[in-house]
């Protein structure tokens, strides 16, 4: 690269002007990191901090959609309704969906991602084209992915219902059950984040160095042994990695309980049945026009994952002190 | 708890000038209003359902007529979908030019909250208040004497059914036979469902969904949601029955069971699955347009057990619109007795202008794609002037909506009428404010 | 493909910074060609056949959706449901086109690229200034802010959308594409992935010739830091995109109602109940997300590379 810079030497020094030159050049020094990482808190500041803490203020209003501009004032009022008053019973509920959904969605999916993630780092014909075809469907957004497994768990004509049918089952209700509708939404999840998933794990088993396990070998270690004692242990930052983003996934978990119920999706299904902490917010705020409420929720979700940050954290200390 | 008023300005000033410092993108909004009359201009109409002015050709029939407008139409099935995107936009911005209003809302819209964002059509150039039906323009009008609405069409109800299930059942398909099989009571068409589904072709069931059936007992009934101002639905008359008779065809097993407007619903149209729905004038066009082709003919329609009106819509014209003028003279022409007329035609959407009841092809009317010329123009023009409209409020919409959604509880949740009704009220008490 | 893997180069360039036990781990990985457990071994049939049954389950369905959107409204929610393409795809495909949302499937994917594409461009430039500076810099709370900077990605976005909206309506941008730019003009996880790849990858030596030629900042950060950042920009700069274009919640709540979809607000209206036919919903699935797919296809390496580096940094 060439430094244009260079011919500025060439000619005779003015000395005014190099110390103009060098004044600058030092006040450039200075405040050009200030200057490079400003955008980014300046961004945070206007659409993170402060909406964040706009959220709280909110949280003790009572404010409706329809005239956003007044608040009234009514301390804690949204929390004791979410937690003891009338919209106690979907809460709670919302909160327990929020977290079999998680489950559900999120030990299956890194399970499965592991074992693949083993499956791939064999020696086998092509591999780029395996590594492709599993991270398609990250590429596919969520609305599209849950448009085509609505259609895959219809009631009438869906595929799901068919390949019970031929086993001999069914027909399922997908979409009405409590279970059958969270087990349908997870399967998006999954669908969706597996391959993604097995991906990352693959790239961390792929840097563990070859001589551990040569040294296992030569103890006598079979593969599964090396699997367990070998692999797990020296992937277990990247598996933390893998559960912190999946379970604040779970948590905000939206788009798809959201479309896959249709008419009722707003609401996460005519009986709640699949509603999430994100679905209450939005329906709350946005359907009943209760935007304090909503607040409330949101808080009480961020509140949420901070505990499991927080939980996420002190399993990884205590890994490491085991270690 | 005793709220402690408090404007939002300053905190909003802030926020402004926080992120004012970012707005390099520009992405502001292009092109500026314009007086003249002959600027080229873009009306946007956000209606749900079936309006049927592009079926009806109107769209094309005012553009032509001014060379100068183009009219898109966004559209959304539901209306529920429709409103919750509304009432954000009502917030937010990004309005449409044109917006149309279901009755189930026009008192939240004509509230203190709402009605503001609207412009008064009493004073648009070339309306007529005599021609709209009195009621309908009433409940447009706020406290102050706007109104924010232009009637567009009216919800008298009837029975939509398949002649030839009933005939397959062993039922009288003839429509005065039919009608009077339920004449005057709504028990009595859940009773005709036992003896439909008795002797029913395997897979087909008497209705497509309980909640029509409430919605129809709740619509022919004078008490509804409210009373004196006042909100009722334990103890409303309406209420009580419908839920009542709902939970009846459930437990009768009468009922396919379907969430009304859903895919499913609309699929199982074409697929034959159910024998009647509640036929309010609006829906004839939903009939046809999922039952298709393939089913010509074999819907006929009977009168309802009661008479009633269920829904029916307005346009309005946001106030925040850059074309204010020119939409409300679209509305003014739309809901013109010629264009009503037409959209009756075209779709069988009961004209909430009375003057379009004179012209010829309305009340004489027969439509070709229900019955063997079923005249629906004489039925449903009898029903409209026979409505005596409910009390309505804010709220309606939300209690409508919780209601409905009670009996899919029964329907497709396995829910007993107590625990749907317990389900309800809850639904209610956190929701309603 | 060559020989070569891409993930293992991209996952040596470790951190130097993190602590001690992190740099041994580093200093190992730097080790060429160290492959796990299995890397040696041939896949068995067992493990093969595995693979290629997990694989078509992720891939049939995209094909279910092909198949799908290829059918008509009465064959595509048949019993047994169909199998093989029918001859539909291209009326399908026209009717969304010209039909879904208010103007159609083409302009929501204009406005979703224009959206994305915005983000992206603004994220890489950006993260690579802010990227820079932490990486190489020293000025005075540098430490700190980094600190910062980490902490922030826990906010997650779904919290402040309520503010937003509000904010959003007094800037004058509801129903507007800015609403979805602004708050991701540059994220976080940007600036930390850049900062995390400079320190790595430009070299000290490299950077001090030039301040000593007198060159300002900005003409460094041009001319010596870009050239070398290109390839964790290109990266960065293709996980931003998909990010904005798969982007949901927010989206539907900004652009409510059908006047200004992005893709994913023109699917949600198809989802519920906007049309009845099947065949014709997933016709604009596969709208939606055939560009992404054609994305993946070509550049897949380069973003499975990306995401693993990502992960393995965070």
């Amino acid at each position: 690269m060439a430094t244009p810079t260079r011919t500025h030497r060439t000619g005779p020094p003015d000395p005014r002007r190099t110390s103009r030159r060098s004044r600058l050049h030092r006040w450039d020094r200075t405040a050009s990191p200030y200057l490079f990482v400003a955008p980014f808190f300046l961004v945070f500041a206007a659409f993170g901090l402060f909406p964040l803490l706009y959220t709280g203020w909110l949280s003790l209003h009572r404010v409706s959609l329809y005239n956003v501009d007044q608040a009234d004032w009514v301390g804690l009022q949204n929390y004791w309704d979410l937690l003891f008053g009338p919209p106690s019973h979907f809460f709670w509920n919302a909160l327990r969906n929020t977290i079999t959904l998680g489950v559900l969605s999120t030990v299956p999916q890194l399970l499965a991602a592991l074992g693949l993630a083993h499956l791939l780092n064999y020696h086998l014909p092509a591999r780029g084209f395996f590594r492709t075809a599993l991270l398609a469907p990250y590429a596919t957004s969520v609305a599209a992915a849950t448009l085509v497994f609505a259609l895959i768990f219809s009631p009438e004509g869906g595929m799901a219902n068919w390949l019970l049918g031929l086993v001999g089952a069914g027909p399922v209700r997908w979409e009405a059950g409590p279970w059958s509708s969270q087990f349908a939404v997870s399967v998006i999840v999954i669908w969706r984040w597996t391959g993604y998933n097995a991906l990352i794990y693959l790239a961390a088993m792929q840097a563990i160095p070859r001589d551990l396990y040569e040294a296992a070998a030569i103890d006598g270690a079979s593969r599964w042994r090396q699997f367990l004692h070998v692999t797990i242990p020296e992937l277990r930052p990247t598996i933390l990695f893998t559960v912190v983003v999946s379970s604040i996934g779970a948590t905000q978990l939206f788009g798809e309980p959201y479309l896959f119920g249709g008419q009722s999706g707003h609401q996460g299904g005519a009986d709640h049945q699949y509603e999430t902490l994100g679905i209450l917010m939005y329906d709350t705020g946005f359907h009943h026009s209760m935007l304090g409420r909503a607040s409330a929720i949101a808080w009480t979700m961020f509140g949420l994952l901070l505990l499991v940050g927080l939980a996420n954290t002190l399993i990884a200390r205590r890994l490491r002190s085991a270690q | 708890m005793s709220p402690h008023r408090r404007t939002r300005r300053t905190a909003a000033l802030v926020s402004a000038a926080v992120t004012a410092a970012l707005l390099v993108t520009g992405c502001s909004s292009a092109g500026t209003g314009s007086d003249d009359p002959n600027a080229k201009i873009t009306l946007s109409v956000g209606d749900f359902g079936t309006f049927g002015y592009k079926e009806a050709g109107l769209f094309d029939e005012y553009t032509k007529a001014h060379p100068n407008i183009t009219i898109t139409e966004n559209s959304t099935t539901q209306e529920g979908d429709y409103w919750t995107a509304l009432q954000t936009r009502l917030s937010g911005g990004g309005l449409d030019d044109i917006q149309a209003l279901e009755l189930s809302r026009i008192a939240l819209a004509t509230s203190e909250q709402l009605s503001g964002a609207f412009t008064d059509l009493s004073k648009a150039q070339g309306v007529e208040k005599e021609a709209y039906l009195p009621w309908k323009w009433q409940q447009a009008t706020t406290a102050q004497g706007k109104t924010i609405g232009l009637g567009t069409d009216v919800g008298p109800m009837a029975i939509c059914y398949r002649q030839d299930l009933f005939q397959a059942a062993g039922l009288p398909s003839d429509p005065a036979a039919v009608s009077a099989l339920w004449a005057g009571d709504w028990a009595k068409y859940v009773e005709v469902g036992r003896q439909y589904q008795a002797k029913a072709p395997k897979g087909s069931f008497f209705m497509d969904t309980a909640s029509g059936l409430y919605n129809g007992v709740v619509s022919s009934n004078a008490e509804q949601y409210y009373r004196k101002g006042k909100m009722v639905y334990q103890d409303s008359a309406g209420v009580l029955k419908g839920w009542q008779l709902a939970a009846e065809a459930v437990k009768a097993g009468v009922t396919q069971g379907l969430k009304e407007f859903d895919t499913p619903w609309q699929t199982a149209f074409s697929n034959s699955t159910f024998a009647t729905t509640v036929c309010p004038s609006w829906q004839q066009a939903n009939i046809e347009k999922y039952s298709g082709p393939g089913n010509a003919g074999k819907w006929n329609i009977a009168q309802a057990p009661a008479a009633g009106n269920w829904g029916g819509s307005f346009l309005a014209v946001p106030a925040s619109g850059k074309h204010v003028a020119q939409a409300q003279a679209l509305v003014v022409w739309l809901t013109a007795p010629e264009q009503q007329a037409k959209v009756f035609q075209k779709v069988g959407n009961i004209p909430a202008n009375q003057k379009a009841y004179a012209l010829p092809g309305v009340t004489d009317f027969t439509n070709p794609y229900i019955g063997p010329k079923a005249p629906t123009g004489q039925i449903f023009s009898t029903a409209a002037k026979a409505i005596t409209p409910a009390e309505t409020g804010p709220h309606h919409g939300d209690l409508h909506g919780a209601f409905s959604n009670g009996v899919l509880l029964m329907e497709q949740n396995n829910k007993s009428a107590d625990e749907a009704w317990a389900a309800t009220l809850q639904q209610i008490a956190s929701t309603v404010q | 493909m060559s020989g070569k893997d891409d993930m293992t180069t991209i996952a040596a360039h470790d951190s130097p910074t993190i602590g001690p036990t992190a740099r041994y781990r580093a200093a190992r990985r730097r080790r060429p060609r160290s492959l796990g457990a299995g890397g040696q071994h041939r896949a068995g049939p067992l493990a093969l056949t595995m693979l290629v049954l997990v694989t078509l389950a992720s891939l049939f369905p995209l094909y279910w959706t092909v198949v799908a959107a290829s059918t008509d409204s009465h064959r595509v929610i048949s019993t047994p449901p169909p199998l093989l393409p029918g001859g539909n795809l291209f009326d399908n495909i026209g009717y969304v086109w010209n039909n879904a949302g208010a103007r159609g499937m083409g302009v929501a994917l204009l406005n979703s690229t224009l959206v994305a594409g915005t983000v992206a461009v603004s994220t890489v430039a950006f993260s690579v200034l802010a990227g820079f500076a932490f990486a190489k810099l020293r000025f005075r709370g540098r430490g700190a802010l980094l600190s910062l900077v980490v902490a922030t990605m826990a906010v997650p976005a779904q919290v402040s959308i309520v503010p937003l909206f509000i904010l959003m309506k007094h800037l004058g941008l509801g129903n507007q594409l800015g609403a979805l730019i602004l708050p991701t003009l540059v994220t976080a996880f940007g600036v930390f992935f850049m900062r995390q790849y400079l320190s790595q990858a430009l070299p000290t030596e490299l950077l001090e010739a030039a301040l000593v030629d007198g060159a300002n900042s900005l003409r460094v950060v041009w001319h010596v830091v870009v050239p070398i950042a290109r390839p964790a920009m290109a990266v960065l700069g293709m996980l931003a995109f998909v990010q904005s274009w798969n982007d949901f919640l927010w989206p539907i709540i900004a652009m409510n109602g059908a006047t200004n979809p992005t893709v994913q607000v023109a699917l949600a209206g198809l989802g519920t109940g906007w049309s009845t036919d099947w065949s014709v919903i997933t016709a604009g699935a596969l709208v939606g997300t055939l560009p992404l797919l054609l994305v993946f296809t070509v550049f897949g390496r380069q973003i499975v590379g990306g995401i693993t580096q990502g992960a393995l940094k965070g």
